[in-house]
C-alpha cells in the first residue's frame, strides 16, 4: 500500500510567515519599479546575431530564450512520461498519471466533435494545448521578467550594488542618464511572433487536414460557382458567401494570434503593476487569476484550432447532391 | 493639448468597446447555466460550447485592449 501524504501545515505555515515578513521589509528596503513596458522583445545586445539581405538582421531576444526553456521542460516531461510507461506499472502515478488524466479529456472532447478524424486532429489540439499551457505558466516562475541586464537609458532609474555582482534599481528616476532593465526571460506569449506562427501553423494545418478530407471539393467553400449558372441569382450569393469565407480564414489568423497575445500580454502588464502598487500579498490574488487565464487560454487555442479542423473534414452542405 | 495626454485618453476611449464583449459574455453564461440547470447531463457538452461562444466573444474586448496597449506603448 502507498503511504498516505503527510501533509506538513505544521511547519509550512511558519515558512509561509516568514517569506511573507522577509517579502515585506525587502519591499520596504527596495520597493519594486514599473518596468519599461514594450511591445517588441528585448533583444540581449545591439549587435545583431546574423543579418541577411533583404530581411534584416536577428537578435538573439528574450522571448527566444523563454522559448528554449519551454521546449526543455516539454523534453523533460516526455522523458518521464516514457519512462513511466516503459516501467511496466499500470497505474500511473505522479507527474505521468496528470497528463494521463490531461490526454484522457482532450482525446473525449475530440472524439466527440471530430468523430472518425480524431486520431490525425488530436495531435494538435494536444501539443498545442500542452505547449501553451507551459509557456502561459512560466509567467508564474518569479524572476522572470524581474531578473536581467542593466543596459544604460535616456530616463532609467539609479541603481545600487548590493552584493558583488548583484545590483538592484532604487526608485528614484534621474533625468537623463540611469540604467534600465533588461529581463533574461520575457513570457513567450507576449512576443506576437510566436502566437502569429501558431496562428499561421494551425490555419495551413486547417486547410491541409480540409483538402485531405475533401480533395480538390474541399476548396469549392471558397471558390463556389458550382450553382453559378444553374441557378444565377442563388448562385452569385453562394459565391459571394464563398468570399466571406476566404475572409474569414484570414481573420482566424488575427483573432488566434491577438487573443493569446492580448490576453498574457495584459497580464503580465496586470502583474507588473499591482506588485508596483502593493508589493506585499496583493500580487497572490493576481497570479492565481493569471494562472487560470493561462490555462484558459491554452485549451482555447487549442479547442478553437480542433473545432475549425472538424469543420473542416466534415465537408459542408450539398456534398451529397454532387455525385 | 499634450500629445502624452491625448494618448492616455485614446487609451481608455478604446477600452470602452469591451462593454460589448461584457453584456455579450454575460448572455451567453446566462444561456449556458439555465440550460445546464434544465438538463444537468448535457453540463460537459454545454460548457464547452459555452467557452467556444466566450472566447469568440471576449476576442472583440481583446482587439480592444491591443489597440490601447498600441496606443500606450508603441511610437
Amino acid at each position: 500500500m502507498e503511504k498516505p501524504r503527510r501533509w506538513r501545515w505544521g511547519v509550512n505555515r511558519w515558512f509561509v510567515l516568514l517569506f511573507a515578513v522577509l517579502g515585506f521589509f525587502a519591499a520596504k528596503v527596495y520597493p519594486p519599479i514599473l518596468p519599461h513596458i514594450q511591445l517588441p522583445a528585448e533583444a540581449y545586445s545591439h549587435n545583431p546575431l546574423f543579418s541577411l539581405p533583404g530581411i534584416g538582421e536577428f537578435h538573439w531576444t528574450n522571448t527566444l530564450t523563454a522559448l528554449v526553456i519551454a521546449d526543455i521542460i516539454l523534453f523533460v516531461i516526455a522523458l518521464m512520461v516514457r519512462n513511466a510507461t516503459r516501467s511496466g506499472k499500470l497505474i500511473p502515478s505522479g507527474l505521468s498519471g496528470a497528463i494521463e488524466a490531461l490526454l484522457e479529456v482532450l482525446y473525449n472532447l475530440t472524439e466527440t466533435t471530430a468523430g472518425k478524424w480524431t486520431k490525425t486532429i488530436f495531435p494538435f489540439f494536444a501539443t498545442i494545448t500542452i505547449f501553451v499551457l507551459v509557456v502561459n505558466w512560466m509567467e508564474l516562475i518569479p524572476g522572470i521578467d524581474s531578473i536581467g541586464i542593466l543596459e544604460p537609458s535616456e530616463h532609467g532609474y539609479q541603481i545600487k550594488e548590493i552584493l558583488p555582482g548583484v545590483t538592484t534599481i532604487l526608485k528614484d528616476k534621474m533625468e537623463t542618464g540611469g540604467y534600465a532593465l533588461i529581463p533574461f526571460v520575457r513570457v513567450l506569449s507576449t512576443d506576437l511572433n510566436f502566437t502569429v506562427g501558431l496562428a499561421l501553423i494551425s490555419v495551413v494545418m486547417t486547410q491541409v487536414l480540409g483538402a485531405r478530407a475533401l480533395g480538390i471539393n474541399y476548396f469549392s467553400k471558397f471558390l463556389n460557382v458550382k450553382t453559378l449558372f444553374s441557378r444565377p441569382i442563388f448562385g452569385v450569393i453562394d459565391f459571394g458567401v464563398g468570399l466571406l469565407e476566404l475572409i474569414s480564414e484570414f481573420s482566424k489568423i488575427l483573432s488566434f494570434s491577438f487573443r493569446l497575445f492580448g490576453n498574457i500580454f495584459a497580464g503580465s502588464v496586470l502583474l507588473f503593476v499591482i506588485g508596483t502598487l502593493v508589493p506585499v500579498f496583493a500580487q497572490t490574488i493576481f497570479l492565481m487569476l493569471e494562472f487560470f487565464v493561462g490555462l484558459i487560454q491554452a485549451i482555447v487555442f487549442g479547442m478553437l484550432t480542433m473545432v475549425f479542423m472538424s469543420q473542416a473534414t466534415q465537408g459542408h452542405g450539398e456534398h451529397a447532391e454532387v455525385h | 493639448m499634450d500629445v502624452a495626454a491625448a494618448k492616455l485618453i485614446g487609451a481608455g476611449l478604446a477600452m470602452i468597446g469591451t462593454i460589448g464583449a461584457g453584456l455579450g459574455i454575460g448572455v451567453l453564461v446566462n444561456g449556458a447555466v439555465q440550460g445546464i440547470a434544465r438538463n444537468p447531463d448535457a453540463s460537459g457538452n454545454v460548457q464547452t460550447n459555452m467557452i467556444l461562444g466566450i472566447a469568440f466573444a471576449e476576442a472583440v474586448a481583446i482587439y480592444c485592449l491591443v489597440v490601447a496597449l498600441l496606443i500606450l506603448f508603441v511610437g
